[in-house]
């Protein structure tokens, strides 16, 4: 691994389990769900009611926007004092996205009220550029769009960005919000569960649409030096198998696993967790257990999905679920695997259904598979 | 330190799509996905060489999937609903899918949405780190009139391409031919015209 | 009132969009999924919209469509069958 060490100095999110961060940990400490029935998607055209939406926060028109916004002051709050002496120029912005603000073409393509501000966040590029402006990043800003990966890519970007000197920091940003654009897709497709998604589940059968907004602020080692846990490998790939349906053999995404082991100089064995894609969708959690199987042979590390607890939440699942390994790993907690009942047969029996308190938890992988085929994985290492 | 040389460039737009053959799947995809896989198939066999798992996929997207949004919810009060092809097109990188299924590759992937010289510098980047030996870039222009209203700019339909690997016969990726793709195709190509008149002139 | 194959056909070739596929290029008894035509999970799904969309016909859950799509003769009859008398 190349120097400069990369580190997590401060992280923000709103989920379907609550505003901030410490509403997440508290939800992977109870194992919590927070996908519930939803009476905007009470309609024929959607295929489940039952989603992962944030805590009301007064409507409005510009919701990535929003979502984004309250993840990225409280990301900061928490990286402050080693923030505070970065000059601004220094300070780079990723957001991750799938859908940008897609409310505002909904209001606009059945005539209802849209502001500016919504409307010109439907272009993803001017909402990065819009929050790097509010939140004091001048320097370097990219919006990264690869589908339900985005965020991992994303990470893996403000990586490498500090790591080439191009910025000391990087908020990474991930925000995509539930909307019926999203949930009657989903529905096209016939891939929603309609009891609620059940990663890994024997009867599972479906994912759950979800939305966040979420933030994490990297930084160059040296200048955190409170910020215990370090992006320290990454790795991505294509399945070239289909448009919607990954490879059944799971080559892809052991592709991108072995990539992020290689770049993090880890084998296998030195893996304490891996935090999986998990949809719920029959082959996804298939795929995945093959991949897993492919890489870690007949030991796999404990592992577990957290879709069950905040849904698919598209451009920011990356973001927040990588958060969740951060405070998994300061924590010294296995997370569960919410909402499943009776493990697949094919699932690796380091399945993690309830939280445990974990023996050692040095080295995170998490993962992420998304349409198009692509695959991300990270590593998370304590420094 | 090794030269990163482009080798290969393209620019397609949508009076090429009339004449583009590229299979049963071609006529099923949207606009942006036809450009732009369009774009890498007139880069010729430069990829033949490599192994397919160290050819990375990047892309950049000036106005993410906007078009292919505004055509997919039009349908929603239609009789059947909504198309599911449609909504698999409804993401800025579905292109990198069907280039990837197309010309079996799967090394690393990117897409961006935005322009700019993003592209050829992460591209750059991904090699020279080792993540992978070569990438094909593409930057895909495509809005269609109504999106364009929209979003209050002009509507387009183009693609570039280049084909970005170690050493090889082409234009350097210097600091001097700089990292917009628009320019470094034309370069390319100028190069490629003036290398054959030379050769024509020689024979 | 049957639905002709050919009928059936210019609808699949409409809605899926296959770009150079003429009507009398598809066999009425070849397997549309698989070989043949080689659609696939997606092209399943547009399908169902099609039916619905051109025949009225509504296929709750595509395990019902699945045997239904086993060629164009099978599929035309299904249509025949199911479709609801005009109004």
């Amino acid at each position: 691994m190349r120097e400069p060490n990369v580190a997590v100095a401060g992280y923000g999110a709103v989920t379907a389990v609550g505003r901030g961060v410490d509403a997440l940990r508290s939800a992977l400490q109870s194992n919590a769900s927070g996908l519930s029935p939803c009476e905007r998607f009470n309609h024929p055209r959607f295929q489940s009611n039952i989603v992962g939406a944030t805590p009301p926060n007064g409507g409005g028109d510009d919701p990535a926007h929003c979502l984004a916004t309250e993840a990225l002051r409280e990301a900061r709050d928490r990286a402050r004092d080693s923030l505070a002496p970065i000059p601004a120029e220094r300070i780079g912005l990723i957001l991750s996205t799938t859908k940008a603000n897609i409310e505002a073409l909904e209001r606009l393509s059945d005539g209802r009220p849209c502001s500016g501000a919504a409307r010109r966040h439907l272009q993803a590029d001017l909402l990065a550029a819009d929050l790097a402006a509010e939140h004091g990043a001048r320097g370097p800003v990219q919006c990264t769009s690869v589908a339900c990966v985005s965020g991992l890519i994303a990470l893996q970007q403000g990586a490498k960005w500090i790591q080439r000197g191009a910025a000391d920091a990087v908020f990474v940003v991930g925000t995509d919000h539930l909307s019926a654009f999203v949930v009657a897709g989903f529905t096209a497709l016939k891939s929603i569960d309609p009891i609620g998604c059940r990663p890994f589940d024997r009867d599972r059968c479906g994912l759950s649409p979800g939305e966040a907004g979420a933030a994490i602020v990297l930084m160059r080692a040296d200048l955190a030096p409170d910020a215990a846990i370090q992006i320290r490998g990454w790795g991505s790939s294509n399945d070239a198998n289909h448009m919607t349906g990954p490879a059944r053999d799971g080559s892809g995404l052991a592709r991108a696993i072995r990539a992020a082991l290689n770049t993090a100089g880890l084998r296998p064995e030195e893996v304490d967790y891996a935090n999986a894609h998990g949809t719920g969708t029959s082959y996804n959690d298939a795929m995945e257990s093959v991949a897993l199987r492919t890489v870690f042979g007949d030991a796999c590390p404990p592992f577990s999905a957290l879709k069950g607890m905040l849904g698919h939440t598209l451009g920011a699942a990356g973001v927040v679920e990588t958060i969740a390994c951060v405070l998994a790993m300061e924590n010294r907690l296995l997370p569960g695997t919410p909402r499943l009942n009776a493990s697949a047969d094919g699932a690796p029996s380091s399945l993690v259904k309830t939280p445990r308190a974990a023996g050692r938890l040095n080295h995170v992988l998490k993962v992420n598979t998304g349409f198009g085929g692509v695959n991300a994985a990270i590593i998370l290492s304590h420094g | 330190m090794d030269n990163l040389v482009i080798t290969a460039a393209s620019q397609v737009n949508d009076g090429d799509l009339l004449t583009a053959r590229l299979g049963g799947r071609f006529g099923r995809m949207d606009r942006l996905s036809q450009l732009a896989l369009l774009a890498v198939e007139r880069l010729g066999a430069a990829f033949d060489a490599q192994p397919r798992d160290r050819v990375g996929i990047c892309l950049a997207v000036r106005a993410g999937s906007l078009s292919t949004d505004v055509e997919y919810w039009k349908g929603r009060d239609l009789a059947g609903g909504l198309s599911p092809t449609l909504f698999t097109y409804t993401l800025p990188s579905s292109a990198i899918g069907e280039i990837a299924i197309r010309h079996r590759l799967t090394g690393p992937n990117l897409c961006f949405v935005g322009n700019g010289p993003a592209l050829l510098v992460e591209a750059e980047d991904l090699i020279r780190r080792g993540e992978t030996d070569a990438c094909v870039c593409v930057f895909c222009d495509s809005i269609t009139a109504t999106a364009a209203e929209l979003i209050q700019e002009p509507a387009s339909a183009q693609a570039w391409a280049v084909f970005l690997e170690r050493n090889g016969e082409g234009v350097i990726l210097s600091p001097e031919n700089g990292r917009d793709i628009a320019s470094l195709c034309v370069n390319f190509c100028a190069r490629k015209s003036a290398n054959e008149t030379n050769h024509a002139s020689l024979a | 009132m049957q639905v002709s194959p050919d009928e059936l056909k210019a609808k699949i070739i409409e809605s899926l969009n296959l770009q150079d596929i003429t009507p009398d290029q598809i066999d009425n008894d070849a397997p549309l999924f698989g070989a043949g035509l080689e659609l696939d999970s997606i092209d399943a799904l547009e399908l169902v919209v099609m039916l619905e969309k051109n025949y009225g016909i509504v296929i709750k859950d595509i395990e019902e469509g699945r045997p239904a799509f086993e060629s164009v003769r099978v599929l035309a009859d299904f249509i025949t069958a199911r479709r609801p008398p005009p109004s």
